[in-house]
């Protein structure tokens, strides 16, 4: 990777993330979120957002690592649509939009320090899947 | 043949009759084309032998829904037409008219067929059609009338009955709509069979499965190397087993598809059926502004538009009290007094305009008054002032933010209570109404010049009655023509007594929520294709009507959810699926008896595939063979038959002689050249059976002829042949 403009840097919990933003379609402030009992953690719940159901993802439990904060009401999260599915992910906090480069295997802000960078089509792939396991 | 005789349950039989009357009606109308067609003239050779196939295959068809009579008259029909083909031509001037007549008797005659009263127009029919062939043997005087029409039921009250009773709201829905509802219908059922017949191939398919599995357990037991024979076999077995599964799944999507598209159908059908224009609705705005103008004696005139504009009847009744309350709004905060109008140059009269639109999918409602507009400013203080927003907050936002929290419920334009307006409170409910509707508000202003409400909705809206209750502090769903009573659930007790009946007690509580309590708590008792649970829940929240919206792919494995709804503030409630909570209340009770109990056979006979231009007869071959275990596929001509078989193999090929494209004959011809069907069972259903045509089956070893009409007795005769 040369260089990757125009991400989206966010953290939940410890981590620092990173989403390219032609993947967002919204910043949005959750509303009330209703939980889905019986699915698995990296589904934090579901929302109505313009009428529709939107699913809300917990990315750290998705990624297999322990999970972040419950969503709750008024959390912040970026609505993303890969693999014709709309889904939101919560964020503690929305950084910055910037530029991103590698240097030594690591992905790295403008500022050096390293994140994550989420590929949206594999992340959703990836929760469906455990979704699917945990039905 | 009496009914008495007829292989379908009663309301297969409706539907098989009413495809059938489809297909005659279609079989009448190239009849009378072809005839027109050529005006007085005779038509071609070719052109009778069309319409002797066609009332064939219609006489063919009738006798299978069990319709002698109309068996009868399209046998007349076609020796009719078949003399024409033979010299000397009989043809006349008058025949091609009378022909055309009796078709269109024919056709008249249809929607009467089966009913006892229809038998006197059978028997004019008849001698109409005899008369066609014989031009010398005219009746003395002329016909009477083809068909009389009916007397006109009479639909007046008689004069010393009363007083007429009170004026009900009646629905005015033209026939045609109601036919494509049936129609629909209709298709849903063979959609069903259809389904059904696959998910009955997987169960063998899972069966074959298990039997192979054991057959390589067996090899692999054996003491020393296993046979590379025994397993090349089990491994040919799985090979045709996966290809098998596949085909089915891709059968299945198929079907599923086209099930898709008939519920599409049907909803779409209903939905039409409930549309209404926006006329009442303005009516309604007009007589409360009239109300609103007595009360107050604020000067303010109606303006609507777009009176055309259709939408749902049920969104329209709901759509009553959100206009009602913005009306009201518009003249307790949104219209000046007369002087200040004067002093800002306005007229002096105030309008409300009332615009309806279709955007798209959407339905908006605009709603505008030409008063003095919102002033955000106050609006700001005032939610500081009741401690609803920090002073932050409210100095960050920008004017639309301030607007939309107005739509927030216990927010007030004005200071102080209004009789009119209420508390705020009137707003807050409009959006509540609205978002129960699938909708939104929006609020734009401009000061001094008018405030406009936004009210965007959904075209149309599928509303369902369903039960709601919470656990776990969430409310959830059950539709309600599942849940057939509520009652009480002991702790730890895991079943009930629900009208004289134990049921198992499926503890919620448990399911969805965090662990269990020691109280007596509300049961819903759930019913589903036959099996009752109850589910025990923390309290009932009662009967509500809900938009079912669907889940999305991503949470469509977690199947305990048949979809959610969004409560009137705007809440996401899940609908659970009563399918799931039967099956998890009777684990040991699989799928087996949820689906058509009783009439599926536990032997799959096969794979067969009948061939008829007829869709009525095969639809009816399917369900008969279907009945005694085969899997069946359809094609309309033989060609199509070609297609298929180059992709599978058949147990059986059940086939009709004359068919558009390819023949019953040539099919055979094509298929016993093949190898894979040199020895297929094959039978042929005709109702044209003569010595030559038994010879040509003999030789291609045909197993069977079976005439029409075909009963359930005669096919199992036939399969039985050797």
């Amino acid at each position: 990777m040369p260089e990757l403009r125009n991400v989206i840097v966010f953290t939940v919990g410890a981590g620092r993330y990173a989403v390219e933003l032609r993947w967002v379609r919204e910043v949005v402030s959750l509303g009330f979120v209703t939980g889905v009992p019986t699915a698995p953690q990296a589904l934090g719940g579901v929302c109505n957002l313009h009428g529709a159901i939107l699913p809300v993802l917990d990315v750290p439990a998705v990624l297999g690592q322990p999970p972040g904060l419950p969503a709750r009401q008024g959390d912040g999260a970026l609505v993303l649509e890969a693999e014709g599915v709309v889904c939101a992910l919560r964020v503690d906090q929305v950084d910055h939009v910037a530029s991103l480069h590698e240097s030594g295997g690591e992905i790295l802000d403008a500022a050096g320090r390293p994140l994550t960078l989420l590929e949206p089509q594999s992340l959703v792939r990836r929760a469906l899947e455990l979704i699917s396991e945990h039905a | 043949m009496s009914e008495g005789e007829l292989d379908f349950d009663p309301d297969e039989l409706v539907m098989l009759r009413q495809l059938f009357r489809a297909e005659a009606q279609e079989a009448l109308e190239t009849v009378t084309t072809r005839v027109l067609a050529g005006g007085s003239a005779k038509p071609s050779a070719d052109t009778l032998t069309e319409m002797m196939r066609v009332t064939h295959t219609l006489k063919g068809a009738a006798g299978t829904v069990g319709l002698n009579t109309m068996v009868d008259l399209s046998h007349r029909l076609e020796s009719a037409i078949a003399s024409f083909s033979r010299e000397p031509s009989p043809w006349t001037s008058t025949t091609a008219d009378q022909l055309v007549e009796v078709t269109d008797g024919l056709r008249a005659y249809l929607d009467q067929a089966g009913e006892p009263a229809s038998e006197a127009i059978a028997d004019k029919l008849r001698d109409q059609i005899d008369q066609i062939a014989r031009p010398n043997r005219r009746p003395q005087s002329l016909p009477p009338p083809f068909v009389e029409p009916p007397p006109e039921p009479v639909l007046e009250p008689a004069p010393d009955s009363g007083p007429p009773p009170e004026p009900k709201a009646w629905l005015r829905v033209e026939p045609e709509r109601i036919d494509e509802l049936m129609s629909s219908a209709g298709e849903l059922l063979f959609d069903r069979t259809r389904i059904e017949r696959r998910v009955q191939l997987l169960r063998t398919l899972a069966r074959d499965l298990a039997g192979t599995r054991q057959r390589l357990h067996d090899v692999l037991d054996h003491e020393g190397p296993p046979s590379r024979a025994a397993l090349g076999e089990a491994d040919g077995e799985l090979a045709g087993q996966a290809a098998l599964l596949s085909q089915t799944t891709a059968a299945l999507l198929d079907e599923i598809e086209a099930l898709r598209r008939t519920i599409g159908d049907l909803q779409r059908g209903l939905t039409r059926i409930r549309m209404e224009s926006a006329r009442n609705l303005f009516l309604h705005a007009a007589r409360t502004l009239r109300a609103l103008r007595r009360a107050t004696g604020v000067h303010v005139e109606l303006r609507t538009l777009g009176e055309d504009t259709e939408f749902d009847k049920a969104v329209a009744e709901q759509l009553v009290d959100p206009i009602t309350q913005l009306l009201r709004n518009a003249v307790a905060h949104g219209v000046e007094p007369p002087e200040e109008r004067a002093a800002r140059g306005k007229p002096e009269t105030a309008t409300v305009t009332i615009r309806a639109r279709q955007d798209g999918n959407l339905l908006v409602l605009d709603l505008s008054d030409d008063g003095r507009g919102i002033d955000t400013g106050a609006l700001r203080e005032r939610l500081v002032a009741t401690g609803r927003w920090s002073p932050t907050r409210a100095q960050l936002a920008d004017d639309a933010e301030i607007l939309d929290a107005l739509l927030g419920t216990g927010v007030s334009i004005r200071g102080e209570a209004d009789e009119l307006a209420g508390r705020g409170v009137g707003i807050g409910l409009v959006r509540e109404t609205v978002a129960k509707l699938g909708g939104e508000v929006k609020v734009s202003s401009t000061p001094g010049r008018g405030t406009t409400f936004s009210l965007r909705l959904p075209l149309s809206t599928a509303l369902a009655q369903a039960m709601l209750f919470k656990v776990g502090g969430q409310v959830y769903a059950i539709p309600n023509v599942h849940v057939i009573d509520t009652t009480l659930v002991d702790p730890g007790a895991t079943t009930a007594s629900v009208r004289h009946e134990t049921l198992p007690v499926l503890r919620l509580e448990a399911l969805l929520g965090h662990g269990t309590s020691n109280e007596r708590r509300p049961g819903v008792v759930v019913s589903f294709a036959g099996k009752s649970l109850v589910c025990s829940v923390d309290k009932i929240v009662g009967p509500r009507e809900i938009i079912i919206k669907p889940l999305g792919p991503l949470l469509a494995p977690l199947t305990l959810y048949a979809g959610a709804t969004i409560s009137g503030s705007g809440k996401v409630q899940l609908i659970l699926d009563p399918a799931q909570l039967v099956r998890r209340a009777h684990p040991d009770a699989p799928s087996a008896s949820l689906s058509d109990a009783g009439s599926a056979p536990m032997v799959l006979a096969g794979r067969a595939l009948v061939i008829d231009d007829s869709r009525a007869i095969r639809e009816a071959m399917t369900s008969m063979l279907g009945r005694e275990g085969w899997i069946v596929d359809v094609a309309e001509d033989g060609a199509r038959a070609l297609q298929m078989t180059r992709g599978l193999r058949y147990d059986l090929i059940v086939t009709d002689l004359e068919m558009p494209e390819l023949g019953g004959f040539d099919l055979i011809a094509r298929l016993r050249k093949d190898e894979r069907f040199k020895t297929t069972a094959i039978v042929i259903i005709t109702s044209r059976a003569n010595p030559e045509h038994r010879r040509r089956a003999r030789d291609l070893g045909v197993r069977a002829l079976v005439a029409k009409p075909i009963t359930r007795r005669k096919l199992l005769e036939a399969l039985a042949a050797r």
